[in-house]
């Protein structure tokens, strides 16, 4: 023990315990020389402090976010705890923009980017993770410098070609206007968000054992069905990590929500223009964009907290060991 | 059907869609570099260039870019703005998550009543759209309005427009970008520390190694590689910032990325198609030269631990 310690233990036999002060530091002593035998408790008082200090970093910004919803319009210099809670503004936003309508199209755009992935995907990471074929390590690696490349360089050409500037593949024109149908944004957000799911589902379904596979196929299954009904259900957790990352991806995605659609609700435009709604040449409702700020988290927190062992089980399993 | 064509017939569908949306937009965009602005028409493209919109943006020569982002009297080119940005933004992006994902990393492995909350909460951020969480720290500082602005005005940290001001502006986006990413850097640390095996652990009490030579000798090296992978996914993700600058409305003219660079050229004044590719795939060169030393990265540690 360090002589520092030891003059504590004199200090708190000398203090004898007779007036208020003394009494606290000899409490201060004991809680030192408690620590100091067992560090485990020092660690762990540590650890809660350290916990309570990160996790109000992580949580204070939604606080504001509610902070603002509270506040009455109009009102600037906003004090840190509402003066009172009137949820007006959670009911405003559905009535001066169809918010429900832009919380239903990002909806939509992450439901179907994450079906059409996980079924497509599904698909390539099984040839890529089970069989073998001539070519796979350079279309492995092809899908790698894929993901490498930032939006913007796929965005243009994309943008044309929905617009009927320049032909898609440089072959065919697309037809309609397919900007601002969902289309314009589902299309490239799968492809973006493709690449990782095929490398993740290609990771869980590599382990599982040959074994399985083969006595479902003796049992008659065609390859595709022992596919579907064995390496799936098997693969499971990398199947909703995938899934979880997709949705996530898409859900929070500015690039292509904010610059593929138009601004109405009825154009597809997702919750992106639905918080940039309140804001219109004249006046700017901040409590409002707040009130839909929150709501529009409401089905990520959701998803987060029904699937976050799935998230982390899934990382921890195989996601990464590549 | 032998198994090299049903391998084939299983990857079709997927390559398909990669060919359409990401592929042959990505072979479009390198050739339409080549190809000069035209501002009248359409914006359809001029005649082959060759590399001259390279060299123009290289060399600030296009009389067309939009002007220069910052103060005009700093008299450095849009493309060495944008370039200077974006780097110092994932340095410090990327420091500050890997150090605080660490630590969430840390706090998420615990097995203690309440953990399933925690863990919910560190979470949350990352699940935020960007708008949403452009639009918090928008509220927070701007100015007669948001609680921080006046404060740190006070201590004479920020300006008066915290939002309009390069250095501010710089500082808004990173802890944004650390506030929501961090808890992704913690979901990927917290993989690798929990493929640790726990016996190394045991070995290491029975021979009285204190917490930090536990940290030192068997955590930090054992969860470098993973590390290593999640500092990779955070790098990129941050040198193509461009979604947080906007939604913050904080401003490509404040805080110019190379995203933004690119934004600027196809929607400014005028649309420099050509010059906006060109742009691009600067920016597809930067990420792969980083990529490429993560990579260098990778291998050496693994080769040194062992590993093939």
């Amino acid at each position: 023990m360090s002589i520092d310690a030891r003059n504590h233990d004199d200090a708190e036999q000398m203090g004898g315990g007779s007036d208020g002060d003394d009494d606290s530091r000899s409490r201060i002593g004991r809680w030192a020389k408690d620590w100091m035998e067992h560090p485990e408790k020092a660690y762990a008082v540590m650890g809660v402090f350290m916990g309570g200090v990160l996790l109000t970093t992580s949580l204070f910004p939604l606080y504001w976010l509610f902070v603002v919803a509270m506040a009455p319009p109009g009102q600037t210099n906003i004090s840190l705890i509402p003066a009172e809670i009137d949820l007006t503004a959670f009911v405003d936003i559905f009535v001066q923009v169809p918010f429900a309508r832009f919380m239903f199209n990002s909806l939509f755009y992450a439901f179907s980017v994450t079906a059409i992935v996980l079924l497509i995907g599904s698909l390539a990471g099984y040839a890529f993770g089970r069989l073998d074929f001539r070519g796979k390590t350079p279309l492995l690696f092809s899908l790698l410098v894929l993901s490498f490349f930032p939006p913007a360089t796929l965005f243009l050409p994309l943008f044309r070609a929905f617009n009927q500037q320049i032909p898609l593949l440089g072959i065919f024109t697309l037809p309609a206007e397919i900007y601002g149908t969902p289309g314009a944004v589902v299309a490239p957000l799968s492809a973006f968000t493709m690449p990782l799911a095929i490398f993740i589902l290609t990771t869980f379904y590599g382990q599982i054992p040959d074994g399985l596979e083969d006595a479902a196929r003796v049992e008659g299954t065609t390859r595709i069905g022992a596919l579907f009904r064995v390496i799936m259900p098997l693969s499971a957790p990398g199947i909703a990590t995938a899934g979880i990352l997709t949705f996530i991806t898409v859900y929070t995605e500015f690039f292509f929500s904010f610059l593929m659609t138009g601004d109405s609700a009825a154009e597809w435009a997702p919750v992106v223009n639905g918080v940039l709604a309140f804001q219109t040449q004249y006046t700017t409702r901040y409590d409002l964009q707040a009130a839909a700020s929150l709501v529009a988290i409401v089905p990520v927190a959701i998803l987060v907290v029904f699937a976050q062992e799935k998230i982390i089980s899934g990382l921890t399993q195989g996601a990464l060991k590549e | 059907m032998s198994e090299q064509a049903y391998a084939y017939l299983l990857l079709a569908p997927g390559f398909l869609v990669l060919l359409l949306f990401a592929f042959w937009p990505l072979a479009s965009a390198i050739r339409t570099s080549f190809f000069a602005d035209i501002i009248t028409g359409s914006g359809r493209l001029g005649e082959f260039a060759g590399v001259t919109n390279y060299v123009q943006l290289l060399t600030n020569t296009n009389a067309l870019a939009p002007a220069p982002f910052l103060d005009p009297s700093f008299q450095i080119p849009v493309l060495q703005q944008a370039l200077f940005m974006t780097l110092l933004f994932a340095v410090l992006s990327v420091a500050g998550e890997t150090l605080l994902g660490f630590l969430y990393a840390m706090l998420m492995q615990g097995d203690y009543a309440g953990r399933k909350l925690v863990r919910l909460l560190i979470i949350l951020p990352w699940a935020i759209p960007i708008v949403i969480q452009g639009m918090i720290f928008f509220l927070m500082f701007r100015p007669g309005y948001g609680l921080l602005t006046e404060p740190l005005q006070q201590l004479g940290i920020f300006s008066s427009l915290p939002l309009n001001t390069t250095f501010d502006g710089f500082v808004i986006v990173t802890v944004a970008d650390i506030w929501k990413t961090s808890a992704f850097m913690g979901l990927l640390i917290l993989a690798g520390l929990e493929s640790v095996n726990q016996d190394l652990y045991e070995v290491a009490d029975v021979m009285g190694a204190s917490r930090w030579q536990r940290f030192r000798y068997i955590t930090f090296p054992l969860v470098f590689p993973v590390l290593m992978v999640a500092m990779l996914f955070r790098t990129m993700g941050a040198l193509r910032v461009y979604g947080i600058i906007e939604a913050t409305s904080v401003g490509c003219t404040t805080v110019p990325s190379m995203s933004c660079l690119v934004v600027e050229l196809m929607f400014g004044s005028a649309s420099l198609y050509g010059s906006a590719a060109a742009a691009s795939v600067l920016i597809a060169i930067v990420v792969g030269l980083f990529i490429s030393v993560y990579l260098l990265f990778i291998r050496r540690s693994s080769q040194s631990l062992g590993f093939a």
